[in-house]
């Protein structure tokens, strides 16, 4: 790939963008292409997208951070998965597109008050993202494991649809032979056509600023600290890497103010089903979700590989295992609820990765009792012939007469509780009892240093928040780009 | 950045994994078995450092009690019961081999048995 660099020891660039997923990526190629010359650090490999199996245990191997072992620590504690790569999680989740939620972007405007956030222009932005990673609903048939969502929900008159994808799929392709478009297709090569450079497997330690420009100290290879490190100079850093090593990083850089203590998630709790016929699809995901009891609680589907269903019936074993014979029958399904609940990311000194904990509300608890028993509910209306849901104790659900055990044996401490969506660990706007950084992203009281990723949330959206955090991304850097065209308007803005 | 210094997972956690795995699927062939305990360890020596060091203090506890009379009696029944913090790391030791093995070998028996040839075993 044209705009990777070799590990130098002193490297510079006017503008540093730390991580290269949906805010970085995004972050890079616009400031690129107005002419800003961008260095883009990823902390991970560049993974070609046809050279691994979506979802598979290489896939976590090579482009999850600790091979998707990853823990909030809590009762319970909650799994959760970050990309490590290139182009960050939008190379590794589901695809799925959900524009801006204008209401909830309101609200934050008012409740953080977030100066000149106007919700006609991020629905203006959203247009272009949706032009750019061409969002599309999928040719033809969905897959069976999603038809039985849709079903599952026509059957209990509840709210559903299918999610459009950011796919392109071939000619006469059906359901499963889209090519995700990533960042690693779209956004970062319009980075590197308009001049951008990039670091891979280099991690940034810490940032250091002089007032006058930023220097970032970063370690190259696996980064176990006895690689070779080296030093960027830069006149503007942006922290692009994520709610977890975003406030990791600029807490180890001394930047402490409301950075790391609000991490919001959507806790998901699975079951597995089983039906007559054959519905499992290794490596795809299902496209419906049943949204009728939205904002709070979400329906959808999971990767399904044997693995996976293994993985889902393991806290009852002793009673599930004989359903693993049956995998290809079987496929997985969830429910996600928008959280109460907060946590931290507390960076330790001279430890490696940061503390990562994060508590339940009880309204959390009930709210996952009652989510599990529905989707189990959704997936008998579509056929299941027995239901397995992931958690100790749990009884093997076959019809409605089991649902009342269920959720009577239910408890969240008991279950595999996990989560993909992180985010407001940096929430923006003006309120600063609250907020890490300003409404455009800078962070409060640090020179030179802005964020533009999920961190800058200031709550869990309640729904995938990929193209909220593009959307905030975009806003973000086209601002700074007038800002510094006010105040370099005759420059080339450094440009060499 | 200083880091903090790793103790090598396979010593505490290899034979807890593998009397495990051995509990959990008596039909298993002792070279996938071994496979899989590979690929936990591997797992176990790339968590984030704060899990990597409760792992530890926890594996500690386990093969303690392994190299104790009477120990393997009371690993098997945590094995088999769920106990608070001790009960994650089963979990976690449980959820690492299981994936492995049905990834790898999907069409794998509940007993760890397999309708595929011995001389199929990937090497």
């Amino acid at each position: 790939m044209s705009g990777i660099e070799p590990h130098q020891i002193h490297l510079g660039a006017q503008v540093l963008v730390v991580g290269s997923g949906a805010g970085g990526a995004t972050t890079a190629a616009l400031l690129a292409e107005a002419g800003f010359d961008v260095l883009i650090v990823e902390e991970g490999p560049w993974v070609d997208q046809d050279t691994v199996t979506a979802f598979s245990l290489e896939q976590m191997d090579r482009q999850y951070r600790s091979g998707g072992v990853t823990v909030a620590l809590g009762l319970p504690s909650i799994a959760y998965t970050e990309g490590r790569c290139a182009g960050g999680g939008t190379e590794v989740n589901s695809g799925l597109y959900f524009r801006p939620p204008l209401d909830v972007v309101e609200r934050w405007r008012r409740d953080f008050r977030i100066d000149g956030l106007d919700v006609d222009e991020l629905d203006v932005i959203a247009d272009e993202v949706e032009q750019a990673i061409n969002v599309t609903t999928v040719p033809g048939n969905a897959t069976p494991a999603s038809e039985i969502l849709r079903r599952g929900a026509a059957a209990l008159n509840w709210r559903h649809s299918e999610i459009p994808r950011w796919m392109k799929y071939p000619a006469g392709g059906d359901a499963v032979t889209g090519k995700r478009q990533s960042m690693t297709r779209t956004y970062l090569p319009r980075a590197f056509a308009a001049g951008a450079r990039m670091l891979v497997d280099t991690r940034v330690d810490r940032l250091v600023s002089n007032g006058l420009n930023v220097t970032a100290h970063v370690t190259y290879g696996d980064g176990t600290g006895r690689t070779p490190g080296g030093a960027i100079t830069a006149a503007h850093v942006f922290v692009c890497g994520g709610a977890i090593q975003t406030p990791a990083l600029l807490q180890r850089s001394g930047m402490r103010s409301h950075i790391g203590r609000s991490l919001a998630v959507h806790p998901t709790v699975k079951l597995s089903a089983k039906f007559a016929d054959e519905v499992n699809v290794p490596d795809d995901v299902p496209v419906h979700q049943v949204k009728e009891f939205a904002p709070d609680l979400s329906f959808g589907g999971s990767a399904s590989h044997s693995g996976l269903v293994a993985l889902a019936l393991t806290d009852e074993w002793k009673t599930f295992a004989p359903a693993i014979e049956d995998w290809r029958r079987m496929t997985i399904y969830y429910a996600a609820i928008t959280s109460e609940g907060r946590g931290w990311v507390q960076a330790i000194p001279k430890v490696r990765d940061p503390l990562v904990t994060y508590r339940l509300s009880h309204r959390d608890r009930e709210v996952l009792r009652s989510g599990l028993a529905r989707l189990a509910l959704l997936t008998l209306e579509a056929g299941a012939t027995e239901v397995y849901p992931s958690f100790r104790g749990a009884p093997v659900v076959r019809g409605r007469g089991d649902l009342a055990t269920m959720q009577e044996r239910f408890a969240a401490s008991k279950a595999s509780v996990m989560t993909v969506h992180l985010c407001s660990t940096v929430p923006l706007g003006e309120h600063r009892d609250r907020c890490g950084a300003d409404s455009f992203g800078k962070v409060h009281g640090a020179d030179r240093v802005w964020v533009n990723d999920a961190s800058l949330l200031p709550t869990a959206p309640g729904v995938n928040p990929q193209a909220t955090v593009m959307a905030f991304a975009i806003r973000n850097a086209r601002h700074f780009i007038e800002e510094q065209s006010l105040r370099q308007p005759h420059t080339n803005r450094g440009r060499t | 950045m200083l880091v903090m210094r790793s103790v090598p997972s396979a010593p505490l956690v290899g034979p807890f994994a593998d009397r495990l795995l051995a509990l959990d699927f008596p039909a298993l062939d002792p070279a996938r078995r071994a496979q899989a305990i590979e690929f936990t360890l591997r797992r176990v020596d790339g968590l984030p450092s704060v899990m990597r060091f409760g792992v530890t203090v926890i594996a500690a506890i386990f093969r303690g009690l392994l190299a104790v009379p009477g120990g393997d009696a009371v690993v098997r029944f945590l094995a088999r019961t769920p106990q608070p913090l001790l009960g994650e790391y089963v979990r976690m030791v449980r959820s690492l081999g299981y994936a492995y093995i049905y990834e790898t070998w999907p069409d794998t028996r509940a007993d760890g048995s397999c309708p595929v040839a011995q001389e199929d075993v990937p090497a």
